[in-house]
C-alpha cells in the first residue's frame, strides 16, 4: 500500500541538527550558529548577575580593580619561573573567595581556557622535535635520524624535561591571566569597567562606543538567533552547502542593513534626550578609604610578587 | 587567530599597544576631526555587525563549519579607518568578556586583526577591482580581498609567535613564551590558513559583496568612495 504521508515529511534534510558521519556524530551550521550565540548570551547574563552580587571585593572601585588587572597581568607575563606563579594564582584563589563566586563554576570555564589555550596548544612544543633536552616520556623510536630543509627528526621522538616545563610554565600563565580578568570581570558590571578606562585617558567617545557596542551586541545576537531559528524551522527539504552559503551571506547583508537603521533610530533617541554635540560622561564617586586601601593592598602584594 | 595573555613576551606586546595606539588616533581623527554625536551610533553598529559576523556559521567541504573574521568586509563596507575602530571594539569587548585572546596581547591582537587585515583587503579590493565594474572582477576582487587580508593577518600572527624563541628565553636557550620558532609556527599557520580559514572569509566576502551590489550598491564605501574621485 502506498504511503499517504508527504514525501517532504519522509525525506531525510540536510539540515538536521545532528548528521551522522564515521562513528561520530556532526552538527549542522545552524545547530552550531544557535550554540554559538546561546553562548554568547549567557556569558553576558552569567556575568551580569555574578557581577550584581556583594562582597568586599564587589564594592571596590572599578578604577582600582582595572589597574589591578592591568597590573598583575603584566607581572605574570614578567615572571620566569613557575613557583611564584603558583603562588600568583593562590593569591587569585583567595580573591574569588573573598569575593564570594563560585569557585567550582569560576575554575571550570578558566581551566577549561587554561587546558585549551596553554597546554593543549602548546603540548606537542614539549617533543624533542622542538624541544632540545633531555626525553622523559619516550613515544616512539624511527630506525634512524631525519634531517631535511631547517628540521631535524631524532630517532628516537619523546618529550624533554625541559619542553615539558615550558608547557607547564604557559600554562599556569595562561590560566594565571584568565582568571585575572574573569576575577575582576565577574565582581564589576561591564559598563562601570569601561568607564574606568578614564583614568588611563581613554577619550569619553571611545568608552561611549564600547558601551554602545556592548549593549547592543546582546539585542542583536538575539536577532541572529531568531533568524537561525526561523530557518531551521521551515527547513523541511534538502539544503546543500552552496545554498546554505547564499543563506548565510544573505543574512549577514540583511544584518548589516538592520545594524545601519539602528544607527539612526539610536542617534534620534540620543537627540532626545538632549545631547549636544560634546560628548561627556559623567565623573565617578570619588574614590573611598576602602578603594584606597586595597588599591594600597594590591600595590604592595604585586610589588612583592614582582621582587621574587 | 586571537593571541592569549602569555604567548607574547613584554618586548613584543609592548610596542605593538605603541603601533596600534597610533592607529586607533588617526583613526578616530579621520573619521571626523572632532567626533560628533553622529558618529558614535554608526561605530558602535559598525562594531556590533563586526562582531555579528563571527556568530555565523558557514559550511564548508569536507563537512566542517568555519566563521569569517570580518575585518576585510567592514573595510570594503564602511572603510579601513572605521574598520580600525570598529574590529579593535570588537576585540577589547572579546578579551574583556569573552576571555578570547589576551589583554597584554590586545595591541597585538588589534594590530594583526583591526589594522593590517582590512587595510589590506581594502587595497586589495580597490587594487583588483580597477576602474571596472564588471561583475566577475568585482566577485574576483572581494574574494581576493577577504582571503589574502585574513592571510596576511595570520601571517603576522604567526611571525609575533615565532619570533619569541628567538627574542625571549631563558639560560638554558628554552622559550618562555610561545614556544614555537618561525620555521614551526609560519608553515602551519600559511597552510591552514591558505587552504581553508582564508578561503571561508574570501568567500563570505564575495557572498556579502553580491548581496549588497545587488540590493543596496551605494552603501558600499568603496565603491562610493572610487565614484566621489572620479
Amino acid at each position: 500500500m502506498k504511503s499517504k504521508i508527504p514525501a517532504f515529511l519522509i525525506e531525510r534534510t540536510s539540515v538536521q541538527p545532528y548528521v551522522p558521519s564515521k562513528g561520530r556524530l556532526k552538527k549542522s551550521f545552524i545547530e552550531k550558529g544557535i550554540d554559538h550565540l546561546a553562548e554568547v548570551i549567557k556569558s553576558g547574563y552569567v556575568q551580569w548577575e555574578t557581577s550584581l552580587m556583594d562582597s568586599i571585593f564587589h564594592r571596590i572601585d572599578a578604577r582600582i580593580k582595572l589597574l589591578f588587572l592591568l597590573f598583575f597581568v603584566v607581572i605574570v607575563s614578567l615572571k620566569h619561573q613557575i613557583v611564584p606563579e603558583f603562588y600568583i594564582a593562590g593569591f587569585i584563589f583567595l580573591l574569588t573567595l573573598i569575593a564570594g563566586l563560585n569557585t567550582l563554576q569560576f575554575y571550570k570555564k578558566v581551566l577549561f581556557l587554561g587546558f585549551f589555550f596553554g597546554f593543549l596548544v602548546a603540548l606537542p612544543s614539549a617533543l624533542n622535535v622542538i624541544s632540545r633536552g633531555e626525553v622523559v616520556v619516550p613515544i616512539l623510536h624511527l630506525s634512524r635520524d631525519y634531517n631535511f630543509w631547517v628540521y631535524h627528526i631524532p630517532a628516537e621522538i619523546g618529550m624533554t624535561r625541559e619542553g615539558l616545563n615550558a608547557v607547564s610554565m604557559l600554562t599556569i600563565r595562561v590560566v594565571n591571566s584568565v582568571s585575572l580578568s574573569f576575577l575582576v570581570l565577574f565582581t564589576t558590571p561591564f559598563p562601570e569597567i569601561i568607564k574606568a578606562l578614564k583614568v588611563m585617558r581613554v577619550p569619553d567617545s571611545f568608552i561611549m562606543i564600547i558601551t554602545l557596542c556592548y549593549k547592543y551586541i546582546f539585542i542583536f545576537v538575539k536577532t541572529v538567533e531568531d533568524m537561525h531559528l526561523a530557518k531551521k524551522s521551515r527547513t523541511v527539504g534538502q539544503v546543500n552547502n552552496a545554498e546554505a552559503r547564499q543563506w548565510v551571506g544573505a543574512r549577514i547583508g540583511s544584518v548589516f542593513k538592520k545594524t545601519q537603521l539602528r544607527c539612526e533610530e539610536i542617534f534620534k533617541a540620543m537627540l532626545g534626550r538632549g545631547f549636544s554635540t560634546e560628548i561627556r560622561l559623567y565623573q565617578s564617586r570619588k574614590l573611598s578609604s576602602h578603594d584606597i586601601a586595597a588599591g594600597g593592598i594590591f600595590l604592595v602584594i604585586g610589588g612583592l610578587f614582582l621582587w621574587m | 587567530m586571537h593571541i592569549p595573555d602569555g604567548y607574547l613576551s613584554p618586548q613584543t606586546y609592548g610596542p605593538l599597544f605603541g603601533v596600534s595606539f597610533v592607529f586607533w588616533s588617526v583613526a578616530l581623527k579621520k573619521i571626523k576631526k572632532d567626533l560628533s554625536v553622529k558618529q558614535i551610533p554608526y561605530l558602535a553598529m559598525a562594531a556590533v555587525f563586526s562582531f555579528l559576523i563571527m556568530m555565523f556559521n558557514i559550511p564548508i567541504p569536507g563537512g566542517t563549519t568555519g566563521h569569517a573574521v570580518g575585518g576585510g568586509m567592514i573595510a570594503i563596507l564602511l572603510g579601513p579607518w572605521t574598520a580600525v575602530v570598529a574590529v579593535s571594539v570588537v576585540l577589547i569587548i572579546q578579551a574583556l568578556v569573552f576571555g578570547d585572546g589576551g589583554i597584554t596581547a590586545l595591541g597585538a591582537n588589534c594590530f594583526n586583526i583591526a589594522v593590517a587585515g582590512p587595510f589590506v583587503s581594502y587595497w586589495v579590493f580597490r587594487a583588483v577591482k580597477g576602474k571596472s565594474s564588471k561583475p566577475s572582477r568585482l566577485s574576483t576582487a572581494a574574494f581576493l580581498s577577504g582571503y589574502i587580508g585574513l592571510t596576511v593577518s595570520a601571517l603576522l600572527v604567526a611571525l609575533q609567535l615565532g619570533i619569541q624563541p628567538l627574542i625571549a628565553h631563558g639560560p638554558d636557550g628554552q622559550p618562555l613564551y610561545a614556544p614555537y620558532p618561525l620555521s614551526v609556527a609560519l608553515p602551519v599557520v600559511a597552510l591552514e590558513h591558505l587552504l581553508l580559514f582564508s578561503v571561508v572569509e574570501g568567500v563570505v566576502t564575495l557572498l556579502l559583496l553580491k548581496y549588497f551590489l545587488k540590493h543596496e550598491p551605494d552603501l558600499i564605501y568603496s565603491l562610493e568612495a572610487q565614484r566621489t574621485r572620479t
